[in-house]
């Protein structure tokens, strides 16, 4: 079993499981013509279905501050393991690769979402196929 | 690979050593089943469903019922990898599954040695539809390629957060969040699955069904025991949901306790309207912790007016 804890790389391949379905296709709440690299500080955490959002604060080149909506997976797997909104505490750093809402808004799909220092936020990076081999 | 998941990895690995499969579990002895002050089987606890057996038999599996337990362990691990996708195509649009928990290989799993979720007809896979139910389902996809996007109620029941092809009867396992508890009484079975948040409420009192005339995105249930097994028919469908089911319409579902720890599902769906013939499944459930975080999709349903906003944007743009 191999420990993967890495910065991801922007550009890098995603992970998806074989066969699992979606609440939606995202492609149609985001844009993949709209990709965003992000890095803000963690304001809001929402672990709720049917997907969970964290908002971050992102300030902009001329010093203005945005808040951003990044959508993430269902928290229930989550919870069985333990983890809570509060292991994503206020005020920490993260660093979002994802795309952003079809109309515009300040909303992004977490494709990555990484710690700023390149901790994962939760559980990627693990190699799933060695665990199982 | 944190201690957390390294732990949850080792159990997952120990839960499908223990568990064992249906064809299997008619070995357990009667006495290890708990049961109620009444002598009935009991049922009450968390359930995972889970697996990696496909609903329908793989077209290469062609008459192949099983596998040897060493077939199935390197379908298994097949099933189990995580898949790639490239930056800046139509597929990478998703956060990752493996971030959330939510690939299969985190979750507890019931050896299957069936190829198919499916066991009748003989090839494992739903019979094919009739001529009405093919115009039926032609006319709405006619309807969803002009109309898709017109408003909320035009999208899929899933994206609504209504119900989710998984759900039942019959009930089939899902990709992840594929857990349940059954709540029994002495005259009721409660079953909830831990995706979408509605439960069924299953008389086992003997009462009269509701009026043929009062659909239900569930349909209405009602079950009753026979020996240790629990029996559910379930009618009033809507012909609406993710299986079509039409309200003339029956699905039949046993539940038996193979074991302390395990219990073995069948159904049984029968609609002339829509299938050719009838169709059967089973799988085993396996015990798991819980409690089950309430899946509560509605109040968290930012996604289907985000969709909606991006859609009249793109329109005001003459995107679309």
């Amino acid at each position: 079993m191999k420990t993967t804890y890495g910065i991801l790389i922007v550009g890098a391949l995603a992970l998806v499981s074989v066969g699992v379905r979606a609440h939606h296709a995202f492609a149609t709440e985001f844009d993949v013509e709209r990709p965003v690299e992000l890095t803000g500080i963690v304001s809001k955490v929402e672990m709720i279905n049917p997907h969970s959002w964290i908002h971050i604060d992102v300030t902009e080149a001329g010093g203005a501050t945005t808040t951003w909506m990044i959508e993430g997976g269902s928290p229930n797997a989550l919870y069985r393991q333990g983890i809570t909104k509060n292991s994503v505490p206020l005020g920490a750093e993260l660093f979002v690769f994802g795309y952003q809402a079809r109309d515009g808004g300040m909303r992004a799909v977490g494709r990555t979402i990484t710690f700023s220092d390149g901790r994962a936020l939760f559980f990627s990076g693990t190699q799933v196929p060695d665990e199982v081999d | 690979m944190s201690n957390r998941s390294l732990a949850g990895a080792i159990g997952v690995l120990a839960a499908g050593a223990l568990l064992v499969s249906a064809q299997l579990v008619a070995q357990s002895s009667d006495s290890e089943i708990p049961r109620t002050a009444a002598g009935k089987p009991n049922f009450q606890g968390h359930w995972s469903s889970a697996t990696v057996t496909p609903l329908q038999r793989p077209q290469e599996l062609a008459d192949k019922e099983f596998f040897t337990p060493e077939e199935f362990a390197e379908y298994e691990a097949g099933r189990l990898v995580v898949t790639e996708t490239e930056a800046n195509t139509a597929g990478d649009v998703h956060y990752q599954l493996v971030d959330f928990g939510l690939d299969r290989s985190q979750n507890d799993r019931a050896v299957n040695l069936r190829t198919s979720i499916i066991t009748a007809p003989a090839d494992g896979r739903i019979p094919s539809t009739t001529p009405e139910a093919q115009a039926i389902a032609a006319e709405r996809r006619a309807y969803s390629q002009e109309h898709a996007y017109d408003s909320a109620s035009n999208r899929p029941l899933a994206e609504r957060c209504i119900t989710w092809g998984h759900n039942g009867a019959p009930m089939t396992p899902v990709g992840y969040n594929s857990n349940n508890q059954i709540i029994q009484t002495g005259d009721h079975l409660v079953f909830v699955q831990e995706m979408m948040q509605e439960p069924r409420i299953i008389p086992l009192d003997g009462r009269d069904r509701i009026s043929a005339e009062i659909p239900q995105w569930f349909g209405s249930s009602r079950g009753h025991w026979e020996g240790d097994t629990i029996v559910v028919e379930t009618t009033n469908y809507t012909g609406l949901t993710n299986r079509n089911i039409t309200p003339t319409g029956k699905v039949t579902e046993r539940f038996t306790m193979t074991g302390p720890d395990t219990v073995l599902y069948q159904f049984t769906v029968d609609d002339p309207k829509v299938w050719t013939s009838t169709w059967s499944g089973e799988y085993s459930m396996s015990r798991t912790e819980g409690p089950m975080f309430e899946y509560a999709c509605h109040e968290g349903n930012y996604g289907l007016p985000n969709i909606l906003s991006g859609i009249r944007a793109e329109e005001a743009a003459g995107l679309r």
